[in-house]
């Protein structure tokens, strides 16, 4: 009782509309108080994310206006939809080129998918080993594991950079590599080759993403399995194959998931390493119309790239919610 | 020729392990084959160092050739090997001359130390709600909060930059115009990294006992008062890690930071600009680019060095949150 006086007096010390504020905050309900608190967050996340995501719906619902002073031109419905999946947009609106140049939409979700595909799968692999070294105990394993971390931590423009340099003619010993595995002289201008490259460039920064979350998995797993299989009789291989993998499998299957949402808004690296016009990828394509005023139409790849990555994405929510069902 | 021999004597003495008389005709790498054969352990061992320096040769190797670049003089600058042709420091200057690179330094520096400092203040209120109030709402919004991390940044950059270049108007008043500005990248690369920090932080407030809480309270300290004089400084750890991260991401971030401004130094542009500014129409200055490259890389890989564990921890946390 009486601390709770020193505090009213306490409080009055100081301006009057601070310590009003202070205790209206202080009589509202748990349910109140914590409403107060989100309040500044979700503030910012929905002028930031929510409603301009709803704003790119409206946009992608009209048509394109290139010379008025209007940004978009009348409502069309879902007609920048249809245009974009039949390629009726194509030649007029979609300006890249790559697998087949008259159908810039399919090449940038082609691109974008043959990049989510074989980067996630060789981070995974490599991830792996990287993790399954770390697991052990050896002297400097502190080093090598601030080693391994380095790539991830790296900037995108700066690891775009330092892969630009290595296949750039004339200047890096990469070029020669490539030609000797078949690639041509200038393998950044050729979308068909840059393409591997700047898969060369995502797996040596982000496996060290996977191999961390895999690593707490691999740790998680009780060590005395390990001793039970080896009175056993069971050999190396059959201790990974029939208790590790297994047991990491759940925390694998959600680093991948978790990376093929972070693989498919590529544009960094895309746009440093090849340039968007080599390389175009769903957000390349998004941002190379949205530069030409097609307002509309950029809305619209924006959308479905949000939409295909929303889609992924509630797989793992679905699953969240089921293990959060508690709280 | 001398393996012949080892195999004919190890299979007619199989009981023999790597014994004297082996040792004294066979060839250094004929023991140690035997020896391996005889002791598995030891080819695991040898498989391990070998996959080790394949891995630490793989991830350190760019950063050595970048180096290598960097300290190869403008004249010298073709068919670059293993070693520089030449030695030239004299490029970590001229990155500082030829472009205000310490003026982008200073404003990915400012960016990323400020947004740090609001995120962990927000993600400090939600993360004490999350974790440690049961209200109605609590489960939607935080799946909510789930689904923006995922956002692509493309599917809400064109409303965003009408929104940041003045272009909408919100019952008669337009938007300010915060293209060229901080704010312009502080914005959406705190409101995309922030969910990360509330769920990091959300489990290291869950943690607290509810008794240090209410002990705080009965002394007479506000709710505000509990939050940030107990429940924080008991949670530095959690605090320092999403810290860590944001800074880190926000440092790191290309989209917003390639795409809010004009690339001009004295508009606020990032490292980003600094970086791929030297490369222009007329000139390539690769062993710049390397340069900078190396400097623009200092701040993140000092805190590496100094904050893996906290990288380790919040990385898999925030991920694996389950």
């Amino acid at each position: 009782m009486s601390s709770e006086q020193q505090t009213e007096s306490d409080v009055q010390r100081r301006s009057g509309a601070y310590a009003g504020a202070i205790r209206w905050a202080e009589n509202l309900n748990d349910t109140q108080f914590a409403y107060l608190l989100l309040l500044p967050s979700f503030l910012l996340l929905f002028v930031i994310a929510i409603a301009p995501l709803v704003m790119t719906f409206d946009l992608s619902l009209h048509s394109d206006s290139l010379r008025g002073a209007q940004q978009v031109g009348r409502f069309v419905g879902l007609d920048n939809y249809a245009a974009l999946l039949t390629g009726r947009l194509d030649t007029v609106a979609l300006p890249n080129p790559f697998v087949d140049p008259s159908a810039p939409f399919q090449s940038a979700l082609f691109v974008t998918a043959i990049f989510t595909v074989v980067s996630i799968l060789l981070e995974t692999v490599i991830g792996f080993g990287q993790a399954l070294v770390l697991d052990q105990d050896f002297r400097g394993r502190r080093w090598v594991r601030v080693a391994i971390i380095l790539p991830w931590a790296v900037p995108i423009v700066i690891q775009g950079m330092i892969f630009y340099l290595i296949f750039t003619p004339g200047i890096g010993f990469g070029v020669g590599v490539a030609q000797a595995i078949g690639f041509s002289g200038t393998p950044l201008t050729n979308p068909a080759e840059a393409i591997w490259l700047i898969i060369l460039a995502d797996v040596w920064k982000t496996s060290a993403f996977m191999a961390l979350l895999i690593l707490a998995g691999l740790q998680s797993i009780d060590r005395s399995l390990y001793d039970v299989a080896k009175v056993a009789g069971a050999s190396k291989w059959q201790q990974f194959r029939l208790v590790t993998l297994p047991l990491v499998l759940p925390t694998l299957l959600v680093a991948m998931l978790f990376r093929t949402l972070d693989a498919a808004r590529i544009y960094g690296l895309a746009e440093t390493m090849a340039g968007c016009t080599t390389v175009p990828t769903l957000s390349c394509l998004v941002v190379t119309t949205f530069s030409v005023r097609r307002y509309a139409t950029a809305a619209a790849v924006a959308f479905v790239t949000a939409a295909i990555i929303g889609l992924i994405a509630s797989i793992y929510i679905v699953r969240f919610y089921r293990s959060e069902g508690g709280i | 020729m001398s393996s012949t021999t080892g195999d004919s004597e190890t299979s007619s003495e199989p009981a023999e392990r790597g014994g004297g008389r082996d040792a004294d005709d066979a060839g250094p790498y004929t023991r140690w084959v035997r020896r391996s054969i005889d002791d598995p352990r030891r080819t695991y061992r040898a498989m391990f160092y070998v996959v080790t320096i394949f891995f630490l040769v793989t991830t350190l190797f760019p950063f050595y050739w970048l180096l290598v670049v960097a300290l190869t003089p403008e004249d010298a600058l073709s068919n670059i090997g293993l070693t520089p042709n030449g030695f030239n420091p004299g490029s970590f200057v001229e990155v500082f001359q030829v472009l205000p690179f310490h003026v982008y330094m200073f404003n990915s520096f400012v960016i990323a130390l400020s947004t740090t400092v609001v995120v962990l203040v927000l993600a400090s209120f939600a993360g004490y709600v999350f974790g440690r109030i049961d209200f109605p709402g609590r489960a939607p919004l935080m799946l909510l909060l789930l689904a923006i991390s995922f956002f692509p940044p493309a599917g809400f950059i064109i409303p965003l930059f009408q929104l940041f270049t003045g272009n909408v108007e919100v019952l008669g008043v337009s938007s300010p115009m915060l293209f060229n500005t901080p704010f312009a990248i502080m914005l959406p690369a705190g409101a995309l990294y922030m969910p990360l920090s509330i769920f990091i932080l959300t489990t290291f407030y869950g943690q607290i006992p509810d008794g240090l809480e209410d002990a705080a309270r009965v002394e007479g300290a506000t709710r505000f008062g509990a939050l940030f004089r107990v429940i924080v400084p008991l949670s530095a750890p959690g605090v320092a890690t999403a810290g860590v991260l944001t800074f880190i991401y926000v440092y790191n971030e290309f989209f917003f930071s390639f795409l809010m401004t004009n690339g001009e130094a004295e508009n606020w542009a990032p490292l980003v600009w600094g970086i791929l500014g030297y490369q222009t129409q007329y000139t390539a200055l690769y062993n710049l680019m390397a340069a900078s490259s190396i400097i623009g890389l200092l701040p993140v890989a000092i805190l590496v060095v100094l904050a893996q564990e906290k990288i380790i921890s919040g990385l898999t946390s925030g991920a694996l949150k389950e």
